[in-house]
């Protein structure tokens, strides 16, 4: 037994005959002192903790890495993603100016076919007693029955590569999302920052850190992990939709 | 369906409004105007006699839930059939965007086949 632990034994029972002698001065006396060792170890606690988050804020804040980043390199980093919002929309802007041209010339090739094949064939009726006649016209008839589809397959390419320029609308969103993000770290730190401003040393910046490529770098690609209330598919959407009447 | 009907194209990004613009052209709609949010939409709205709205759901400024929601409050815009053409799709947000009153929910990304459909859908209901 600790010497501790006598000293608090002696306490109790002294406790336990004070309350058998309705003596309440001396009852209140023993409660405070075997809980005083108690009240003190909290004390202690904190004030432990007290020093850890101190001794940590010094540390932050005489961190140079952390104002160079809050200040330059979280701006940057948003800059250059809006930089890549306004690339893609250039290009998706291009590509979209080209199939608004190339478009209409799919278009004119598949209705000038059929024009000229609508004008072919009230030839052969007129002429179908010529077969010399006739067996060019049925070769023409086959070329142009051929230039109709390509013209028609032309334009659904075309549609196909304007519905993949929705990529730029998609990933601009994600971007901005991303960019929202950093905004409100950026003025946390900042805060954070100007909290512990007086203790900051002026000292020499220090070179931005390059990523531990042994380490790795995680995935570079928007995580495709499935969440469970996003819809998966417009058929899930039109599924929910009819669910609910529509 | 009338083919000349007014129709008002809501996207923040002008690549999306071009995409949706162009498809209605294929499927032979051609009095198109377009927005790029809430704000700037219902003014628009209010003007302009417009037969259909297409919207987006995010945008900066007044999102196309809460376009809708002004649709729907305003006593000349109520009955205006409203598609909503969004990346937003959480369970949640349709079943909101169907409370709300809204017509059809496409969930991009989507194509040209889809957009049709519902369109189609929506003006058979409405007639």
């Amino acid at each position: 037994m600790t010497e501790e632990k006598a000293a608090r034994l002696v306490d109790a029972k002294a406790l336990v005959k004070a309350i058998e002698q309705d003596d309440i001065q001396g009852e209140e006396a023993l409660i405070e002192k075997l809980t005083a060792n108690q009240t003190a170890s909290v004390f202690n606690e904190v004030g432990r903790i007290t020093r850890e988050v101190h001794d940590t804020l010094m540390n932050f804040a005489c961190d140079e890495r952390l104002s160079l980043l809050a200040e330059e390199e979280m701006p940057d980093a948003r800059d250059r993603l809006r930089y890549v919002i306004t690339l893609s929309e250039q290009a998706a802007n291009r590509t979209l100016n080209v199939i608004d041209e190339a478009t209409p010339m799919a278009e004119k090739i598949t209705d000038r076919s059929r024009r000229l094949k609508d004008e072919l064939a009230k030839i052969t009726q007129a002429e179908r007693e010529n077969p010399r006649l006739l067996s060019v016209t049925k070769t023409m008839d086959r070329y142009l029955d051929s230039t109709i589809k390509t013209g028609e397959q032309v334009k659904k390419q075309l549609t196909e590569i304007m519905m993949a320029q929705e990529f730029q609308d998609l990933s601009g969103q994600l971007l901005m999302r991303v960019i929202e993000l950093l905004e409100q770290i950026e003025d946390k730190l900042i805060n954070l920052l100007k909290i512990t401003a007086p203790v900051r040393q002026k000292g020499s910046k220090t070179e931005p850190q390059q990523p531990n490529l042994d380490r790795g770098i995680g995935p570079q690609g928007y995580s495709n992990e499935k969440k469970k209330d996003v819809m998966e598919s417009q058929d899930d959407v039109d599924d929910l939709l009819d669910s609910l009447g529509f | 369906m009338d083919r000349n009907m007014k129709i008002l194209v809501v996207d923040d990004f002008s690549t999306m409004r071009r995409i949706i613009k162009n498809l209605l052209k294929d499927l032979g709609f051609t009095n198109i105007e377009e927005a790029d949010d809430g704000n700037t939409a219902l003014p628009k709205l209010k003007q302009g006699n417009f037969d259909f709205l297409v919207t987006d759901w995010n945008m900066p400024g007044m999102t196309g839930i809460d376009l809708l929601r002004a649709v729907r409050r305003d006593e000349k815009l109520k009955n205006l059939p409203v598609l909503m053409v969004t990346a937003e799709a959480k369970r949640e947000q349709i079943i909101r965007a169907a409370k709300e009153g809204v017509n059809g929910y496409i969930v991009k990304p989507f194509n040209g086949a889809t957009l049709k459909t519902k369109i189609d859908k929506i003006f058979e209901r409405v007639g």
